[in-house]
């Protein structure tokens, strides 16, 4: 119940800006723009959804806009290396393997040395950001590599329906948004991530094992810039290496709108489901309704500075 | 009591921003400046809204595509939105299926990624939505979906920059500041190359991404002096990357031995050509862009007929005519 509570002032913000954009753009809220709504905060709120885990433990994961573009250059080299022109389900497979295998690297790497040495995981991953983007831009020399037509299934991930009315980025969202909640709310597993960014100290002497904890943190959230990247990359139609640049801002500005504490230890998935949604309904209502883009930057800044001052003073 | 507080707190908090959209809303809805155009648009009958979404909008030269597009469109009556993508793809994607849901007449687009339109072309045919691409092309596999491209003759810009370098220093040992992501640079570079095979005696040192910005192409420059003491002219694909190229000569005191040639015809551009730090830049002609788009636009919902490849002149402007081509204040 108190997570309910704790979730009453951004669902009324959230009913808020629906109601306002509603007075701006008549067709604000129809079931076809509420549906494309859900479609664009996907990839940001899947980022967020790791980026979420990673904040809990008092972490940062800066290398997640990064991991989009290498995961999607790498599954889509993969892809045209190995299938060419035609489709093949085992394939597909193994150039998804690829790209998540990579991001599951970057995420392994960035847990044991956030758990293992003194270096904050602030420069670790900034240091990753660029390595990984490094590798991203190797792919055909920094250009564009557009997906073959012939692609249909991969080209679904991002841009089919399923029973042809949501959109399949929205299943995958709601499905990881079903998988996190439950893995950070009902297990052992979620415990063990609260305490540790609580007081690592005290984590430490009741045994938690904290290397486990913090390696699996980081890996699901690499996992996700993964999956992210695919469906990126799907909906573009070409896996760009210099694309996903200021998506990890973005993925955090979702997570501390959300009301996860920036320094760890407190903070929920449905928040941040509703952190993302409110950032999406801002993006969506402010472009629909005219306004200027120079207004946008400016509204949107404001918003998250009263949205985290509000969380803040409230659990002072 | 704590709860009840909060809630007002933040409810009224959010509805402060109503007064700021609601002002911002009236005044400067549609784009950039402040024509009178615009003005006189309030008291005409409400007309039909457009959209355009621009690369980036931290580029003068899409600033006056905009106002183009703006005014022709005004003087039908008619209303645009602009929107920034900062060189993001996914805010583009988005960016377009919000004007999309939002039933405008007609989009402008200027791609950031020319292969990775696909999606929101497919997404606006189904909604029947015209789309005219401005300033750069796309992939030909997707022309069947837009309506039409308006952009400048690229490949005469690059010639141009060459007969312009050939005259001056047939001679030159050269490097060329690229942004090979862009179709427009990738045709100027094209243009430039294909003349220089008239001049046997020029040599192309090096080619360096330098992003089409200021910032991207001083520390670039910087580098390839240090590197090819030699060199003595530079091609870069934009007024921007030509500014930093200058910034960064100057700096290490080389700027009188360079000569600079680019494509572009911005004021900024035009300043430096009369302070005497770069030779030349061929011109395009934002605006008239924006206003032939806008006209073809138009003419297409008319049920006219419009071609698919609408070039635009490009001029080149050298210290002779730099002073005609200045705007005033």
């Amino acid at each position: 119940m108190k997570v309910v509570k704790q979730m009453v002032p951004l669902l009324a913000a959230i009913i808020i800006l629906l109601l306002l954009f509603r007075i701006w753009v008549p067709s604000f809220l129809t079931p076809e723009n509420m549906l494309n709504l859900t479609q664009q905060i996907s990839v940001n709120t899947i980022l967020a959804l790791g980026m979420t885990l990673v904040i809990l433990v008092g972490g940062i994961d800066l290398s997640v806009g990064a991991m989009v573009a290498l995961v999607g250059t790498t599954t889509v080299y993969c892809l045209t290396a190995l299938s060419g022109d035609t489709q093949d389900p085992f394939m597909l497979l193994t150039a998804i393997l690829a790209g998540l295998g990579v991001a599951s690297l970057f995420g392994i790497f960035h847990g044991i040395a956030a758990a293992k040495t003194a270096m904050p995981p602030f420069i670790i991953t900034l240091a990753s950001m660029l390595i990984a983007r490094g590798c991203a831009l190797r792919f055909n020399s920094g250009l564009p590599m557009p997906i073959k037509d012939e692609q249909t299934w991969f080209l679904a991930i991002g841009n089919g329906r399923l029973f042809d009315v949501v959109p399949y980025p929205v299943v995958i969202m709601l499905s990881l948004f079903l998988l996190m909640a439950l893995l950070l709310h009902r297990t052992r597993f979620g415990q063990h991530v609260y305490a540790l960014g609580g007081n690592r100290e005290a984590a430490l002497y009741t045994g938690i094992p904290i290397v486990r904890v913090e390696i699996t943190v980081y890996l699901l959230c690499s996992l996700m810039a993964g999956v992210a990247g695919m469906i990126h990359t799907s909906q573009l139609y070409s896996a760009e290496p210099g694309s996903g640049e200021m998506f990890e801002l973005t993925a955090i500005a979702a997570v501390v709108v959300g009301g996860t504490s920036f320094t760890g230890g407190r903070g929920t998935m449905f928040g941040t489901m509703l952190g993302a949604v409110i950032i999406g309904i801002l993006d969506k209502g402010l472009n629909q309704a005219g306004v200027h883009y120079s207004l946008q930057y400016i509204v949107k800044g404001a918003v998250i500075l009263v949205a985290v001052y509000l969380d803040v003073r409230r659990n002072r | 009591m704590n709860k009840a507080l909060r809630f007002l707190i933040s409810s009224s908090l959010l509805l402060l921003f109503v007064p700021l959209l609601g002002g911002c809303n009236d005044s400067s809805a549609p784009g950039t400046g402040s024509d009178p155009a615009q003005a006189e648009g309030n008291t005409a009958p409400p007309g039909r809204l457009f959209g355009a979404s621009f690369q980036t909008l931290n580029n003068p030269f899409f600033v006056d595509l905009g106002n183009g597009l703006q005014k022709e469109l005004a003087a039908h009556g008619d209303e645009l939105i602009i929107l920034d993508a900062q060189f993001n793809s996914l805010k583009q994607k988005n960016d377009l299926s919000d004007l999309i849901l939002k039933d405008v007449a007609g989009i402008f687009v200027n791609p950031v990624n020319w292969e990775g339109l696909k999606g929101s072309l497919l997404e606006a045919q189904r909604k029947n939505v015209p789309i005219i691409i401005v300033d750069a092309p796309v992939k030909e596999s997707d022309e069947e979906l837009i309506v039409c491209t308006v952009a400048s003759d690229n490949v005469r810009a690059g010639q141009l920059a060459a007969e312009a370098l050939a005259k001056v220093n047939p001679k030159a040992k050269l490097v060329v500041l690229h942004l090979s992501v862009n179709k427009a640079c990738i045709d100027r570079v094209a243009g430039f190359k294909e003349t220089l095979q008239n001049y046997p005696e020029m040599e192309i040192l090096d080619v360096q991404e330098a992003k089409g910005t200021t910032e991207g192409a001083r520390p670039v420059m910087r580098d390839l002096i240090g590197r090819y003491p030699d060199l003595n002219a530079v091609f870069a694909i934009n007024d921007p990357n030509a500014l930093g190229v200058i910034s960064a000569l100057d700096s290490a005191n080389k700027l009188d031995d360079v000569t600079i040639v680019t494509v572009d015809g911005s004021q900024a551009g035009i300043k430096a050509i009369q302070a005497g730090k770069l030779h030349s830049t061929s011109a395009q002609f934002p605006k008239e862009i924006g206003k032939i788009a806008a006209e073809k636009m138009l003419a297409h919902l008319n049920g006219e007929p419009v071609e698919k490849d609408v070039k635009v002149r490009v001029e080149l402007i050298t210290a002779e005519n730099a002073e005609q081509h200045l705007e005033a204040d």
